[in-house]
């Protein structure tokens, strides 16, 4: 009886034991960005950010990721019309298609796809680069030398991604509307003037741009702790840097869709 | 003149890489039907795509979904205060287009991240060149089971995510602007062009991940920081095929399935 028994229960406290460690898993990520932020947060007060530094990162975060974010939002605007097109159509109701690309776009897509793009390249990237320092002991070289490695290294990695994101984003809203324009010139034959109206006639407020712009500043503290916190704490050698780099890809992810639904529900 | 030159570099360099990336999936096409069947890969790699995905699509998914019917019930209220179409319309949109997309967008972070990974490191530390040298293509030995498996798992995701999305969605409908269940999930307004566009996406997007990914990881240079750039590259350049793909699939849908 005990024997039959005993295969079953080990079987039960692997899965219980599997799911609590992953519980425990994300509560000390979490926790240790929380820990992460407050640090940076300190560094403000007064300011010790290393300026050098700050100017380097910001032209290679924001600068560099120009090419990728122009091509993502052309393109988006286009796919947001292709999609309203058909329902726009089944109301009769061309002269809105402004309007509804315009709400979509900028309240949701650019936000979003802008933060999926730019944690794929500038959140990884970072990560990947505080990773490769900490398993050839950089970090530990700054700390010898009396050199504080939060001001040196994280808090101008904070600023330049929190930036870069709120940038980006800007951009993303002007160029996905451009692209959507001549998208609905071509397909719906709307003209630019009339969509341009949809846009600004009324329906759509600053409010909805500033919402985008709240989010996408949000998402940037997300990514930016995410991919500081897990290049941090990079173990095992070269293996270990992939590692980091995977988890905050996938941590910055799901950090960014679950705090969009709060974020919608709290400014909706 | 440097940025003349500065523009014709880059130009040449994206053909030389669109050349290889060519090269890379007509080679992963071919290599399916005459490769070697290395016993258990496939299968293997289903595990490590599909189900190691399982949780984080659907929780993505599951808050994706609630935003998109709470954002358009507020869109809806602010013209029309008719509810009873949303449901249909947002199935509709699933089906075509945003069930797909998104997915894949998820899926290219997750699984492309890890392809480039686990071939960048192999690369690094030359096993690649180790296979090459035991006569074994490393595109037929490593890229072809993660191009089949991709393509049946991102499938089979893809329609597990649309479904939580839609379920979700519709318990969003229900609590926020009091749409019921019967009203919401009505397929009135999805055609046989709708399906087909979607899983077309489906196949599309499953087999340009590990292609774009496995290239940027056969790519890697120079050791453990260089497996860091693969691995941003094949999020970026994954992400960015999805986008493309998706232009050209829906405007061709738009003019083949004309509403």
């Amino acid at each position: 009886m005990n024997a039959a028994a005993s295969p079953q229960r080990n079987r039960f406290y692997d899965v219980a034991e599997q799911v609590g460690a992953g519980f425990l898993g994300v509560a000390q990520v979490v926790g240790g960005m929380g820990v992460l932020l407050g640090r940076i947060v300190a560094r403000f007060f007064p300011p010790r950010i290393d300026y050098p530094e700050l100017r380097r990162n910001l032209y290679k975060m924001s600068v560099k990721s120009l090419p990728i974010v122009v091509i993502t939002a052309l393109f988006t605007g286009a796919i947001m019309v292709i999609q309203a097109a058909p329902i726009v159509k089944r109301l009769g109701a061309e002269g809105l298609v402004g309007w509804a690309a315009g709400f979509t776009t900028l309240r949701e897509i650019a936000p979003l796809l802008t933060a999926l793009m730019i944690s794929g390249r500038v959140g990884a990237n970072n990560t990947a680069e505080l990773g490769t320092m900490v398993v050839t002991e950089q970090l530990d070289a700054l700390r010898v030398l009396a050199i504080d490695p939060i001001s040196f290294l994280i808090v101008p990695r904070f600023i330049g991604i929190v930036v870069t994101l709120f940038m980006m984003t800007l951009y993303a809203d002007a160029l996905a509307l451009l692209g959507a324009t001549y998208c609905a010139k071509a397909l719906l034959n709307v003209a630019p003037t009339s969509f341009y109206h949809g846009l600004t006639g009324g329906l759509l407020h600053l409010g909805d741009v500033g919402d985008g712009l709240v989010k996408s500043v949000i998402f940037g503290i997300v990514m930016a702790l995410a991919s500081c916190h897990f290049g941090m704490t990079t173990k095992g050698g070269a293996p270990g840097v992939g590692r980091a780099v995977n988890a905050t890809v996938v941590a910055s992810a799901a950090g960014i869709f679950v705090l969009d639904y709060f974020v919608s529900f709290i400014l909706g | 003149m440097s940025i003349a030159e500065d523009i014709g570099l880059e130009t040449f360099a994206m053909a030389r890489a669109a050349r290889e990336l060519y090269s890379v999936f007509v080679r992963t096409l071919y290599y399916v039907v005459r490769g070697r069947r290395e016993k258990g890969a496939v299968v293997r790699q289903m595990y490590e795509i599909g189900n190691k995905s399982f949780v984080f699509l659907t929780i993505t998914m599951g808050f994706i979904g609630m935003i998109m019917v709470y954002q358009s019930g507020l869109q809806t209220r602010r013209i029309l205060p008719d509810f009873s179409l949303l449901g249909a319309t947002f199935l509709e949109l699933l089906t075509r287009d945003l069930a797909a997309s998104l997915a894949a967008l998820m899926l290219a972070t997750r699984v492309g991240a890890g392809i480039a990974a686990e071939i960048g490191s192999m690369v690094v530390t030359e096993q690649v060149d180790a296979l090459r040298m035991s006569a074994a293509d490393p595109i037929d030995y490593l890229v072809k089971p993660r191009f089949i498996a991709s393509i049946v798992m991102t499938t089979v995701l893809i329609i597990w995510g649309g479904f939580v999305m839609f379920t979700v969605g519709g318990a969003v409908g229900y609590f926020a602007f009091g749409i019921s269940w019967k009203t919401f999930a009505s397929t009135q307004l999805v055609s046989h062009g709708d399906l087909i566009t979607g899983l077309t996406k489906c196949v599309a997007y499953g087999g340009a991940i590990p292609v774009v990914s496995g290239y940027c990881g056969l790519t890697t240079f120079g050791g453990s920081e260089g497996v860091g750039w693969a691995t941003t590259r094949a999020v970026v350049n994954s992400s960015l095929a999805i986008i493309v793909l998706n232009f050209f699939i829906s405007g061709a849908a738009y003019v083949i399935f004309p509403k």
